[in-house]
Formats: structure tokens, C-alpha cells, sequence
């Protein structure tokens, strides 16, 4: 009965992010192995948030597309550094979308092209091991949620600038024509109160 | 700058976004493998991954999925559909083809049963005129002043047989045919083959073999099979 009131497309979200509660130990090793199968289920595990997260980046779906296949594709072809029993996969794959979407912005408007080599160093899946279990659960989201709702509108802009489109403190102070020095205080003030919120909870 | 100096520029660092005396001072402890700020910066991952994922997720379009796959030579993307619908048209084609067979080897079964029948026919008519050619054969006709039909000629070859003719024969029931029978003076009727009704009522039957040359013909409707004997009442008989 229950599932009858469940819209399909909540249904298919929820089944989505039911799977990224799974281990990416196995995931990984499969991935390492070149199992075609692993590879439609990372897709199935993170295709859709991969997808959202770079649209609302490039907000043009063609780019996103191509940035969604770049995205996989780098994935794939740096299996074989990742730690398939430290590695969290979530967070990597995330970081990749990001950057390639970085790229993609700093390109269109040939601002700070000389940052790819940084992206790419930040990206190494040695960086992303030994995180805590379920990097991307659920509790840990809607905890971030909650923090991201208790910033100021100041707080909150200056995160979205940073996360969503890749732009440094100076640039921020630019387009908010704001002071370098407050903007990072706001910055640092809201990035604070999210870790903490994080901290807090993996101490309870 | 200690580690503590720096622990609020990390997610920035590990963003891309910092520059400068910060940036140098994180490279820092990092490449000399100081475990605070490896800690630190595992941490601001897990921040950033976490922000990251509270974007409003949008279903991206199918043909991602299959991209995605292509890419890394799982699945043909692009002209995928166009590979689908090569393989659609190519069965339909087929199939198309195959009915077209069958409908063609059927037509061909019947024109070469069509020809076997002219052929046949053609050879009776052959042998017909043969037969009426021969000097020593005798005509007998019937129905002739009958008030109803059928009418026709019985034709008498001693050596080679009996050649019926006839016309305005009626048409018969399901399961019934025509049989002609040799009926000698004093003895029983003897068969002489079976035929079916022709176009507009008319028949030709041949009886090939020596037959006496002073017996009774004599036509019959008989079950389909045949019979050994009459079972019904003589049609039309002549005598020679």
C-alpha cells in the first residue's frame, strides 16, 4: 500500500540515495577489475547527484552532459590509484564532477586558466581515503542541511560562490562588492559552523 | 602559522579557492606529512563532498547513462537508437521477405500445378483426337430427343478404348463423382474410371485399353472413392 502512494520519480530518488548507503569497497574493487557491471552501478549510484551538482554548476544541460561523460571517464581511467579499502568513492566521484565543472567555467569565461593543474592535483584518489563511514549519509546531510540554514544570508551566499561556482575570496569581495577581509570572514565563519555541525555529530 | 592557524582555510584549500601566504603555508605541512593537517584536510573533504551533495538533484536525460557507457566502450552511444532501429528494420525486412517467400513458393506451386493441369489436359486432348482419327472407331451418341440434357458421344475403339464426350451433365453433391462402367452382353458392369464435371457442365472421360467391341457404356453418380459396382441408377448408357 505504501508503495502505491509513492510517486515514481520519489521513489527512484530514494532508491538512489539508498544505494550510496551501500559499501564502495566492493564497488571499487569491481570498478578496479574493469567490471562492466560496476560501472552502470556507479553510474546508477551517483550518475543522478553527479549530474544535478554539475548542471547547477554550468546551468547549460548540453555542457553538463558532456561534463556528466568527462566526469565518468576520469573516474574510470583512475581506478587503479584509488584505495578500494580506504577509498570513499561518494566524496571522489563528487570532487571530479566539481572540478570538471571548474574547468568547464573557467574556460567559458578564460578566468584563472592556470588553475587545472591545481584541480587536478586536489582530485588525486589518494586523497580520498579513510573518510568515516557513509561519507554522504543521510543523518550527515540533513546535519549540514540544518547548518547551512542557521548562516546568514551573507554566509550562505559566500558558500554557494565557493561550492557552486568555484569562485575565490577576491572574487567573491568583486562580485558582492563587498571588502576582502569581510567576505573572509564570512567565509571562514560559515565553513566553521558547517564542520563543526559535522564534528559535533561524529562525537555524539 | 600553526596548524591551528590554518584549520578554517582548509575546505577552501581543498577547493581550489585559496591563494597566497595560506596556501604556501597548508603545501607546507602537507609535504612534510604533518598528520594535524592531513586530518584537517580529510575533514574539509568530507565538508565539501557533503555540500556538494545537497544540490537539488534534476533526473538527468537517459542518453547519459548510455554516453557514460560508451565512453568507456560498454555501450554504443549516439547512434544507438539508429543501431536499434537498423536491427528493428532488418526483422522487419525479414520477416517481410520471409512472407513474400512463402507467398512467391506458393504462387509457384500453383502456376506448376496450373501447368500440369494444362499439360494433362492438352495430352488428353491429344489422345482425344487421336482417337477420333483412328478409322476404326465407332460413335455412339445419347440423349439425343431426350427432353432433358445430358447429350453427348460415346466414342469406341476396340484396340485402344472408350472416349465419352459429354455435355449438360448436372452438378453434383459434395462427396459424389461420375463413374463410367463397361457393361459386356450377359455379363456384370465392369469399371471404366472415374471424372469429374468440367467447365459448363461438360465432361471428357478416356478409357485407355482393348474393350470388346459390343458392349454397353453406361454412366453412374457414385460415392467419391468409386464403387465396384453401380450403387445408382444409370444416368446415360448407349450400346454398340
Amino acid at each position: 500500500m505504501i508503495a502505491r502512494l509513492i510517486p515514481v520519480s520519489l521513489a527512484l530518488a530514494l532508491l538512489q540515495v539508498s544505494l550510496r548507503f551501500k559499501d564502495d569497497g566492493d564497488l571499487a574493487r569491481r570498478l578496479r577489475a574493469r567490471d562492466a557491471g560496476a560501472m552502470r552501478e556507479l553510474y546508477d549510484r551517483y550518475g543522478r547527484l553527479v549530474y544535478s551538482l554539475i548542471l547547477r554548476m554550468v546551468r547549460n544541460s548540453a555542457a553538463a552532459e558532456d561534463l556528466v561523460q568527462e566526469t565518468f571517464l576520469r573516474i574510470w581511467n583512475r581506478m587503479q590509484a584509488f584505495d578500494q579499502e580506504r577509498g570513499a568513492l561518494g566524496p571522489w566521484v563528487l570532487t571530479v564532477a566539481r572540478n570538471r565543472a571548474i574547468d568547464y567555467l573557467r574556460s567559458a569565461d578564460a578566468r584563472m586558466s592556470a588553475g587545472a593543474l591545481e584541480l587536478d592535483h586536489l582530485e588525486h584518489p589518494g586523497r580520498y581515503c579513510d573518510f568515516e563511514d557513509r561519507a554522504l549519509s543521510l543523518d550527515r546531510a540533513r546535519r549540514l542541511k540544518d547548518a547551512f540554514e542557521k548562516l546568514t544570508p551573507h554566509q550562505k551566499t559566500v558558500v554557494e560562490l565557493a561550492y557552486f561556482e568555484g569562485l575565490s575570496q577576491t572574487e567573491m569581495a568583486e562580485r558582492m562588492q563587498q571588502p576582502l577581509g569581510t567576505v573572509k570572514t564570512w567565509v571562514r565563519s560559515a565553513l566553521k559552523v558547517l564542520r563543526e555541525q559535522l564534528t559535533e555529530a561524529a562525537a555524539v | 602559522m600553526t596548524c591551528e592557524d590554518l584549520r578554517d582555510s582548509y575546505e577552501l584549500y581543498s577547493l581550489g579557492l585559496l591563494d597566497g601566504e595560506e596556501k604556501l603555508e597548508i603545501d607546507a605541512h602537507l609535504a612534510r606529512n604533518c598528520t594535524v593537517c592531513q586530518k584537517y584536510l580529510k575533514d574539509a573533504l568530507g565538508v565539501n563532498a557533503l555540500m556538494l551533495s545537497q544540490v537539488q538533484e534534476v533526473v538527468p536525460p537517459s542518453r547519459v547513462r548510455r554516453r557514460v557507457m560508451a565512453s568507456v566502450g560498454m555501450e554504443r552511444a549516439g547512434w544507438g537508437w539508429a543501431a536499434a532501429m537498423a536491427a528493428a528494420c532488418s526483422l522487419i525486412v525479414t520477416l517481410w521477405l520471409g512472407v513474400e517467400k512463402r507467398t512467391t513458393d506458393r504462387e509457384l506451386t500453383n502456376a506448376r500445378a496450373t501447368l500440369q493441369q494444362t499439360e494433362a489436359e492438352r495430352g488428353r486432348l491429344e489422345q482425344a483426337f487421336t482417337f477420333l482419327n483412328q478409322p476404326e472407331t465407332r460413335q455412339v451418341n445419347f440423349g439425343q430427343g431426350q427432353p432433358t440434357p445430358p447429350r453427348g458421344n460415346f466414342f469406341l475403339n476396340p484396340r485402344m478404348g472408350v472416349l465419352l464426350i459429354a455435355s449438360n451433365l448436372p452438378a453434383l453433391p459434395a462427396g459424389k463423382t461420375y463413374e463410367m462402367w463397361v457393361i459386356p452382353k450377359g455379363g456384370a458392369p465392369r469399371p471404366a474410371g472415374l471424372f469429374q464435371l468440367g467447365p459448363q457442365g461438360s465432361a471428357m472421360h478416356i478409357l485407355t485399353g482393348a474393350v470388346d467391341s459390343n458392349v454397353t457404356l453406361a454412366v453412374t453418380v457414385e460415392p467419391e472413392a468409386g464403387s465396384p459396382a453401380p450403387t445408382s441408377i444409370v444416368l446415360f448408357s448407349a450400346g454398340f
